[in-house]
């Protein structure tokens, strides 16, 4: 049973609303996963993560200030909650235990 | 523009909460990339659009659902759930009520589509006529025959421009197969010429559908029998051999698609008829012994080219004959026709316009049931339309609620109906005899009217409970002084007088049609055809006659040997067979010095000289045949009544007369040597056939008395002594009275149809009953306690409520005898030998309704009746 359900695209995205701390809206996001690790993201396929991490208590949001810019829409502030940051931690310690648990000889013949 | 339009979608499937911010950081985007000049910008904000249409962004389908104005919906649901669920007996008789009258409709209706889908997937079937012959004298119309002569077809199309394409074929009836060790009859061979394929548009599988029926000893099969006879290997190429007809081999040129059910034309296999191009081209115009199809120009007026088939038929038959071509389109062959010689039975469209008024009814009926059912709880949901109606509800919400109710009902009947249905399939195919009800749930019409009739039933049984309902005034309801109105009782007392008249019109119609049918087993058909076996005898071998017949009278003396047999006979023909079994004439006929030519078809039946006494015919006048008489009575004939008749001398004396065929006066002249009695060799639907008999000593078939006692014995006896001397070929014997007996399928069959749905109609009408008596109990519940108060005793109170439903279904008697008595005569009519109508039928179909009536109310009415008038009584 896993305790921390976090998919590959969700770390990114927590990992990313971690990095902006409190400029942490959808477009910024975006922007900055794309330039990061140059790949693209869609709309959909962010928003759809954001609130189901939110659902799943990793995330917090908070409604910002709105602009002219946006269509007078609001922004909307996400901000890791506890729990998220645990989730982090868990999903980093299991990759290093792994790192840690391959044999020397396997990374040596992969350098070759 | 696209982006507005995306923008309206996306708020449509959005979530309301996270709309807002999302939108936010589209518009972001779209501005960002507005001004870094890329192009395509608002496909790309459609596109951005499209991929946010994640289940998880979604709005919920309830609470602020994508559907406008749905907020009730689900209480709506949940309310009338909760309803149906706390009375359960009503909710069952209401769902067992609309699925019962859904699934006997969609049943009906199922088979009626199939009964009139005849011939309507040839290619354009539209254009498809078939050529067939009438006879008409001074004006009159005498027989019509679905045949036509061979070589009109190809004459007609060269000759009229409107008609572009004709094909020719034949009925050639069951050819004997080797498949192996064993011999195998094929019931259902035709022939036909090499236009035929292309002609219907049936699909090849394999062969050239141009050329596969050109050659003669060419044979084309279906996919199944291809299969039967030559496994997965492809067939084409192949030889079969027929022993029956030709002992020849054929060669097999095409495969074909199985042909459909839904045709009159079926067959498994097709020979080209080429093979026996020297008989056609010996009939020519002097026989008409099949059927042409012609196809005829759309628009083309069919009248106008029956005129101009009268020239062609001057010029090939002779002048002033009394035959006339006639254009039948193909799609009324098997419900618009009554022909002679057809192909197969047709069916009877009075009978299918009879079951599709029957299924309407019983619909109509289990509705009604629902109309009656849900007004008759009214009291019960008095205080709850009050009480909703206090708390703010209108009347349109109140009406939503009923009738969400009424779907559930009819989604609830519907489901029950297909599982219904569907265990009924196999049932309903065997009593139809046609195998048209396959998995209904794969059926895509059968289930689209099935969701049609379920929204239709919803809004028809729905809607008047609905109005009623919520139109309580709240005042009178609250006060706990709601009565039921009376202004309902009479319509609903009305509906019951219907649903009572369906059932004894049904009841009575199913017991007419078995009468009819068992009149006509019994009746005396003027001949005794009990323990009689017929068979056909092995095929002729050609050009030896003699030997043949040598074999045959050795086969027949050893047989009479046998002490189970008692006599032999030998006959054209087998009695109680299809009507275009037996030989005819339209050549006209008269008795030479006593009477004009008489147009008009004669049969001709050819017997040898045991034949009238194996069967029992009676003479009326004159002698039999006497064997070996060759100077004589080769040109003897033995007439039938019925052919006296026709001429009006039936008191005469005609011994010693002679009878003459056609008109030319050096035809040869029969002498009429004896008369007997009518003798019914089809189905008495029809009358006797005006029939002349001639002598031989041996024919096509066999007859064979077996001794009473000895049946089985006798029937081993002839396979031995046939097997013995005919081992190449197969031996079919059939009973006559078996033959007879299949005779009346098509009468059985429709008698089956009819009682099952009367049964159904009946089962509906009783929970329709059920329905009203229970409003009606609930409603006199006070009265009654007055009564008992009173004194009256518990059966003087059931007996007040069993008058008022005697007279409801005297009312029905009323409405339904006419209707019986109307329609089943003119039913009746289409018999030859009919029964009068059976007025003691009406009498039973009235005590049956009568019984289940009373049974029906009295469940319900002796719980009112023994009720304490101290509890009905003490709110007063």
């Amino acid at each position: 049973m896993k305790k921390y359900q976090l998919g590959e695209f969700e770390e990114i995205v927590l990992l990313t609303v971690g990095v902006l701390y409190n400029e942490a809206y959808g477009v910024a996001i975006k922007e900055e996963i794309e330039s990061r690790l140059k790949r693209k993201v869609s709309v959909g396929a962010l928003q759809s993560a954001l609130r189901r991490m939110e659902k799943k208590g990793y995330l917090d949001s908070r409604q910002g200030e709105a602009n002219e810019k946006r269509g007078g829409k609001p922004k909307r502030y996400f901000t890791i909650t506890a729990y998220g940051t645990e989730a982090l931690k868990y999903s980093q310690d299991v990759r290093t235990q792994l790192w840690n648990a391959i044999p020397e000889v396997a990374l040596e013949l992969k350098a070759v | 523009m696209i982006k507005r339009t995306a923008d309206k979608l996306f708020r449509w499937f959005c979530h309301p909460d996270f709309y807002p911010d999302i939108k936010g950081d589209l518009e972001e985007i779209y501005k960002d990339r507005v001004d870094q000049k890329r192009n395509l910008t608002q496909v790309r904000y459609a596109l951005d659009v499209f991929l946010l249409f994640r289940i998880s962004l979604l709005r919920p389908i309830f609470k602020n659902s994508m559907i406008k104005d749905t907020g009730m919906f689900r209480n709506y649901f949940k309310i009338s759930f909760r309803n149906l669920m706390k009375h359960k007996g009503y909710t069952a008789i209401n769902v067992i009520g609309v699925a019962v009258g859904l699934a006997a409709f969609l049943l009906i209706n199922q088979y009626i589509r199939f009964e009139r889908s005849y011939d309507s997937f040839h290619k354009d079937p539209e254009s498809i006529y078939r050529l067939t012959t009438d006879q008409v004298v001074d004006g009159q119309l005498g027989t019509r025959d679905a045949m036509s002569f061979n070589p009109s077809g190809k004459i007609i199309t060269e000759e009229i421009p409107e008609v572009n394409a004709h094909t020719l074929t034949y009925n050639i009836g069951s050819q004997t197969i080797r498949k192996g060790e064993s011999l195998i009859n094929e019931e259902s061979v035709k022939m036909a010429d090499e236009h035929f394929i292309n002609f219907f548009g049936h699909t090849v599988i394999s062969g050239d559908p141009k050329t596969m029926l050109e050659e003669p000893n060419s044979i084309v099969l279906t996919e199944s029998k291809a299969r039967f006879y030559f496994g997965e290997e492809d067939a084409v190429g192949k030889t079969l051999h027929l022993y029956s007809s030709f002992d020849e081999d054929f060669k097999v040129t095409g495969v074909v698609r199985d042909i459909p059910l839904n045709t009159h034309f079926k067959f498994d296999m097709l020979i080209s008829i080429s093979s026996i191009k020297d008989v056609l081209e010996r009939e020519g115009w002097n026989a008409f012994n099949y059927y042409t199809y012609l196809r005829i120009d759309d628009g083309t007026d069919i009248a106008m080219l029956e005129e101009k088939l009268i020239p062609i038929k001057n010029k090939y038959l002779n002048e002033g004959s009394s035959l006339f071509f006639n254009l039948q389109p193909i799609q009324d062959i098997h419900l618009n026709s009554s022909m002679t010689f057809e192909i197969e039975e047709s069916g009877s469209k009075d009978a299918i316009n009879f079951l599709e008024i029957i299924s309407i009814f019983i619909l109509v009926i289990a509705w009604v049931n629902y109309v009656n059912l849900s007004t008759a709880k009214a009291i019960d949901r008095a205080k709850e339309v009050g009480l909703r109606k206090v708390i703010g509800a209108g009347k349109k919400q109140l009406r939503m609620q009923f009738l969400v109710e009424a779907f559930l009902i009819n989604v609830i009947g519907a489901l029950v109906a297909l599982i219904i249905a569907q265990i009924a399939a196999p049932a309903f195919n065997s009593l139809v005899d046609t195998p048209i009800l396959g998995d209904l749930w794969k059926d895509l019409t059968f289930l689209k009217l099935l969701g049609l009739f379920t929204v239709v039933g919803t809004i028809i049984s729905g809607f008047y409970p609905a109005t009623f309902l919520s139109n309580f005034k709240i005042i009178s309801v609250l006060k706990g002084k709601f009565r039921n109105s009376k202004s309902g009782v009479g319509l609903r007392k009305g509906l019951v007088v219907l649903q009572f008249a369906t059932s004894i019109v049904l009841i009575a119609c199913t017991l007419i049609v078995i009468r009819q049918v068992r009149y006509m087993k019994s009746m005396d058909k003027g001949m005794n055809t009990e323990q009689v076996v017929a068979f056909g005898n092995p095929e002729t071998m050609p050009g030896d006659d003699d030997k043949y017949e040598e074999m045959m009278g050795v086969f027949k003396d050893r047989l009479l040997k046998e002490s189970s047999i008692t006599s032999v006979a030998t006959s054209s023909i087998i009695p109680g067979g299809e009507s275009d079994e037996i030989w005819s004439t339209s050549g006209g006929v008269k008795i030479v010095g006593l009477t004009d030519r008489l147009e008009a078809t004669t049969y001709i039946q050819v017997v040898d000289n045991q034949y009238f006494e194996l069967l029992d015919i009676s003479f009326i006048d004159g002698r039999n045949f006497i064997k070996d008489n060759l100077l004589d009575d080769t040109t003897a004939v033995i007439v039938n009544q019925a052919f006296l008749d026709r001429f009006n001398l039936a008191d005469q004396n005609v011994l010693n007369e002679k009878i003459q065929f056609g008109r030319d006066p050096e035809n040869d002249k029969y002498n009429i040597i004896g008369v007997i009695k009518d003798a019914n060799r089809t189905s008495l639907k029809k009358s006797t056939e005006p029939t002349c008999y001639f002598y031989d000593k041996v024919q096509i078939n066999s007859l064979v008395k077996l001794s009473p006692k000895n049946v089985a014995i006798g029937l081993k006896k002839i396979d031995e002594i046939w097997s013995e001397m005919f081992p190449t070929a197969t031996l079919e014997y059939s009973f006559i009275d078996d033959r007879f007996d299949r005779l009346y399928k098509e009468d059985r069959r429709f008698g089956a149809v009819f009682s099952v749905f009367s049964g159904f109609a009946l089962l509906v009408a009783i929970l329709g009953l059920f329905g009203l008596i229970s409003f009606i109990a609930s409603q006199r519940t006070k009265e009654v306690g007055v009564r008992k108060v009173l004194g009256a005793s518990e059966p003087h109170i059931v007996g007040l409520f069993y008058r008022e439903f005697i007279i409801l279904i005297g009312v029905a008697a009323l409405i339904g005898v006419p209707i019986v008595f109307f329609g089943m005569n003119s039913w009746l009519d289409n018999y030859a030998y009919r029964i009068n109508f059976p007025w003691e039928v009406i009498i039973v179909a009235m005590v049956v309704v009568i019984i289940c009536s009373l049974i029906t109310v009295s469940a319900r009415v002796l719980k009112v009746a023994s009720l304490n008038p101290a509890n009905t009584l003490k709110y007063e």
